[in-house]
């Protein structure tokens, strides 16, 4: 498979700076500056229309920021440059995969379009890994959405990106598809991967983070270690952070 | 470069393999294109016109009709559960996308034209048997300019609530000059000439094919931006 090139001016694995969006006269992002390093994991929480999921539009390089800078793993966004593609992933709410595919035709496909070596072996591996083997040929169709998820999270590191992005994950699923999730991604996050989550979700969001961050009307209106952060007490910090910053 | 090409080769097996699955592009484009030239057939007296006069138009009508409704489904494809942004994520040259989806919409159309023939053979009792090698060629390069220009026009709509009416709005005026020179070709093949005495109707069509390829190359880009 291929391996994650640490692109020649790796510093920060993310970086943003002044980050602007327009969509016509709607500002979805006003301004937005941060850093995360190599191996952090930031929980990025934010009232709806906040701006998260067209931040992880710009830093995957789908959407054009309308001004301001982003580098991802030391790669420009705008430059959308196919080697920092190489080392993201996405997971979002859509799985961005084909309904009448088997999940083994599904990753295989990803992998090939990534340029995995051996791409079959490979899928085959990552599929085992999110535990969906015994469901390997059946059709996506057929998935709950709790497995749906999980072979996005199979789709998302088949080619072993270097950096996360996790828009809303947690959306639809129950308890127990969410307690498999969490179990996932806590396997996922290791030192050499940097992971942006972004999260409705207290608990879930708050348990394997390094950094917190709150956003609303597009800016960051709050920034902190998560051992700043009082777990029992972040409903009352959110709650007050985003009535200030309104 | 190998890269590029196995990335196309991949969006066409994709496309084969669903295809396979579900059975709902090829049935539709052909039952649709057989319908088309039935409503004709009961429209027209053929003891009054030659077949060679009208069958040609007849045929491209179902051909860019049945078409239509695949070119249609193409796109709305890649759109199922946001599998087009799945894409755009990969590190895919956006000409990879369009060469895969152009050729895979070329291949449905066509094996549909396959089997579309013997049936415009039946309905018009015109025998293509002696007029076959021209005549595929002429097929094959009118639905080339369609296939492209199609997949091109299919992607920009498909962002579109109604894609559905925006596709031909946008398809059939471009697709004048293709479809007046293979009708042309067409008919003129069943009246036993040669493919090289007409020469400028084939010039017109290599033309146009060119150029919606080449046009679609350097407009991806920003037709599958956002």
């Amino acid at each position: 498979m291929t391996e994650s090139k640490p692109s020649p001016n790796f510093g920060p694995a993310i970086q943003v700076q002044g980050i602007r969006k327009h969509f016509g006269h709607l500002e979805a992002l006003r301004g937005v500056d941060f850093e995360l390093r190599k191996g952090e994991f930031l929980s990025l929480f934010g009232p709806n229309g906040a701006g998260k999921t067209t931040l992880i539009g710009i830093l995957s390089a789908l959407t054009r920021p309308s001004s301001g800078t982003a580098k991802v793993a030391g790669y420009d966004v705008k430059e959308a440059d196919p080697e920092m593609r190489r080392e993201i992933g996405v997971i979002s709410h859509a799985s961005f995969l084909y309904a009448d595919l088997s999940p083994l035709e599904n990753i295989r496909f990803y992998a090939t379009m990534y340029g995995v070596e051996r791409a079959e072996e490979r899928a085959i591996e990552v599929i085992d890994e999110v535990g969906l083997k015994p469901r390997i040929h059946d059709r996506v169709r057929t998935f709950s959405r709790g497995m749906l998820q999980r072979l996005s999270i199979a789709r998302a590191i088949v080619h072993n990106p270097s950096i996360l992005f996790l828009d809303e994950p947690y959306t639809g699923l129950d308890q127990h598809a969410s307690g498999i999730l969490k179990v996932q991604l806590q396997a996922l996050h290791t030192d050499q991967r940097t992971i942006l989550m972004t999260t409705h979700d207290f608990s879930r969001g708050l348990e394997m983070c390094d950094r917190v961050a709150i956003l609303v009307r597009g800016k960051l209106a709050l920034w902190k270690s998560a051992d700043q952060v009082d777990p029992a007490d972040f409903e009352r910090l959110y709650l007050e952070t985003v009535e200030q910053a309104k | 470069m190998n890269q590029y090409l196995s990335q196309v080769k991949a969006i066409i097996w994709k496309d084969f393999v669903t295809e396979l699955k579900t059975r709902e592009l090829f049935s539709s484009m052909f039952v649709f294109a057989v319908l088309v030239m039935l409503i004709f057939i009961f429209s027209i007296n053929l003891s009054i016109v030659s077949a060679s006069q009208v069958g040609p138009g007849v045929l491209w009508v179902a051909i860019l009709f049945a078409g239509t409704l695949g070119l249609n489904r193409s796109f709305a494809l890649e759109k199922e559960n946001g599998c087009l942004q799945g894409l755009m994520l990969a590190p895919v040259d956006r000409s990879a996308i369009f060469f895969g989806k152009m050729l895979s919409n070329l291949a449905f159309l066509l094996i549909m034209e396959a089997f579309l023939l013997p049936v415009f053979m039946i309905f018009f009792n015109v025998d293509i048997g002696s007029h076959l090698a021209p005549l595929l060629a002429v097929i094959f390069m009118g639905t080339l300019g369609f296939s492209a220009l199609g997949t091109l026009l299919s992607s920009l709509s498909s962002n579109l609530k109604t894609r559905e009416i925006m596709l031909p709005i946008l398809l059939y005026p471009l697709m004048v000059p293709i479809a007046i020179g293979s009708v042309q070709l067409t008919g003129q093949i069943l009246d036993g000439k040669s493919l090289t005495d007409m020469m400028n109707w084939v010039g017109l069509i290599l033309c146009f094919d060119i150029i919606f390829i080449s046009a679609s190359i350097m407009t991806i880009d920003h037709i599958l931006e956002e």
